[in-house]
């Protein structure tokens, strides 16, 4: 498609998808490269979480080809398969979904033992290394739920990087956070994508998608409607609905901020 | 001897307030109603865990979304929670007994016991009141957690062991002491096929001494014990499995 085409990590083709008589995704193409942090924009329903599910094997199309890392996703049979997949790609959700009877430890180091293999100090001396990275080193005996949403989301973020994955999916894991807590996640997933960590992030945050991403994406209705740098989609928009999308919320963002101070 | 006195000095006591136990202090009678405090708590402890176990088993094939698993467990689970367990019981030790007799050429060749089928009845009926609230606890367990558990890369198996279980049991554990309670309590029906617990032994008893409020004074008594053991070891599991700032 492309000069960087070798490089790419993840690859839809004419993706379609229904659930019964819903149809989600009508077509989507979508090329990630290694390294690269693309994000997903777009409406509510418009089909971005389930291109992420996609991408991880959590739910399979009917039609179209998914390559991730020399996969194909689509062509997926047997869950042991799925499975083999979904440890090497990370996803992260927007209810941060920790296993609440584990502490934050176990949490992260759950996964890396029981699926992987790795002895337990291992697994602990990464979980360590990991909560260093998203700042919580202190919280590691604690429950989830003796923690605020932020931390239970890098916490969250932890548990994924354990496994080691090729590429993180991120499913705007800030939009159940109170304003004062999105930034410390933000600042965590901006030093991931920095380490050149592939990353692709739905995400309603725009000033962050802008600074961070080397593609963004805008999806409406299950189409990908426009592409294109931060740039290009954030400050002069060829598409009407995307420029009355994007100053939407911009507009949004900006009361928000407001009332954060 | 010690023993013998403690035995006189108790018989000669409650007979000053009016109590009749003087069969302690004879050897058949005394013997007889040893060992039914004996077999009783013998079915207790065995029956806790077999009972346990099956209701996990049970609530796995339940919650396993294969037809051929869950649905001859759900229509044991219908069967067994809708008709009494003393019916029960008779079916299985004159009908299936029966059937197991013929199986292998006469009674005297059945391993089986009408102890072993207290046990079988008894454990599989508390097993499937255990399966429906492990059941319930695992559906509560909110699908998000579940599809991040998948995402990760854990397998349905895995989910449910480290996942669904440990969650399930913490919000089941109520019913489930309720569940044992009823266990404790229903191991009397083993009466009814002259498995010789405690109260086929009082019977035995008082059918010769005509002592049935004597004996049902430390029936209900040593009931009670045993309950009041298992309702606070549940509340201890429950303390220790609490998992802070978590409501379960
Ligand atoms: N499992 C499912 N069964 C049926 N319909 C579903 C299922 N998952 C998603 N949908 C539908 O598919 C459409 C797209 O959902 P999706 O979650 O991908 O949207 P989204 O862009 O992530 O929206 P949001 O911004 O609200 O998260 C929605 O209309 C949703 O109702
Ligand atoms: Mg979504």
């Amino acid at each position: 498609m492309n000069t960087f085409a070798n490089n790419a990590i993840v690859r839809l083709e004419d993706v379609h998808l229904s659930f019964g008589q819903t149809e989600v995704l009508k077509g989507i193409d979508l090329t990630v490269n290694k390294g690269d942090a693309v994000s997903i924009i777009g409406p509510s329903g418009s089909g971005k979480s389930t291109i992420l599910r996609c991408i991880n094997a959590l739910v399979a199309p009917q039609s179209g080809r998914i390559t991730v890392g020399g996969t194909r996703v689509d062509q997926l049979t047997k869950e042991s398969e799925r499975i083999a997949l979904r440890k090497r790609v990370g996803i992260v959700f927007q209810q941060y979904n920790l296993f609440p009877h584990l502490t934050v430890l176990d949490n992260i180091v759950l996964a890396p033992t029981r699926i992987l293999g790795v002895d337990r100090r291992e697994a602990e001396k990464l979980a360590r290394h990991l909560l260093e990275k998203v700042r919580l080193v202190e919280k590691a005996n604690a429950y989830p739920g003796q923690l605020s949403g932020g931390q239970q989301q890098r916490v969250a973020i932890a548990r994924a990087l354990a496994m080691k994955p090729e590429l993180v999916l991120f499913d705007e894991v800030t939009s159940a956070l109170d304003p004062e807590t999105v930034g410390e996640v933000l600042w965590v997933i901006r030093d991931l994508v920095r380490d050149g960590m592939t990353s692709i992030l739905v995400t309603h945050e725009m000033r962050f998608a802008e600074e961070i991403s080397d593609t963004v994406v805008f999806t409406e209705n299950g189409r990908v409607v426009d592409r294109g740098s931060p740039e290009q989609i954030f400050r002069n928009p060829d598409n009407p609905r995307v420029r009355q999308f994007v100053s939407g919320l911009s507009g949004h963002n900006a009361m928000r901020d407001g009332e954060g101070i | 001897m010690q023993d013998m006195n403690l035995t006189d000095l108790f018989v000669s006591l409650t007979d000053k307030v009016g109590l009749n136990y003087q069969f302690l202090a004879t050897g058949y009678e005394a013997q007889i109603w040893r060992d039914g405090f004996v077999t009783t708590l013998y079915l207790v402890v065995l029956l806790i865990p077999v009972s346990l176990i099956f209701g996990l088993l049970f609530a796995a094939c339940l919650t396993s979304g294969r037809l051929w698993l869950s649905a001859p467990v759900r229509a044991f689970v219908e069967i067994t929670r809708n008709t009494p367990t003393l019916v029960q019981l008779m079916f299985s030790f004159l009908v299936l007994n029966t059937f197991v007799s013929n199986l292998v050429g006469g009674a005297q060749n059945n391993p089986l016991t009408p102890f072993f089928w207290v046990v079988a009845v008894v454990g599989l009926h508390i097993a499937a009141l255990h399966a429906e609230a492990i059941r319930a606890g695992i559906e509560a367990v909110p699908a998000s957690t579940v599809e991040a558990a998948r995402g990760i890369g854990f397998n349905q198996l895995q989910i449910l062991r480290y996942v669904e279980v440990p969650l399930a049991f913490r919000a089941s554990l109520p019913a489930i002491v309720n569940n044992l309670i009823n266990l404790v309590k229903l191991t009397t029906v083993g009466n009814a096929i002259a498995v010789s617990e405690i109260t086929y032994a009082s019977i035995m008893v008082w059918t010769q001494r005509d002592n049935v409020v004597e004996l049902m004074i430390v029936i209900l008594a040593f009931f009670s014990l045993i309950n009041l053991i298992v309702a606070r070891v549940g509340l201890w599991v429950e303390r220790k499995l609490a998992v802070p700032g978590y409501g379960l």
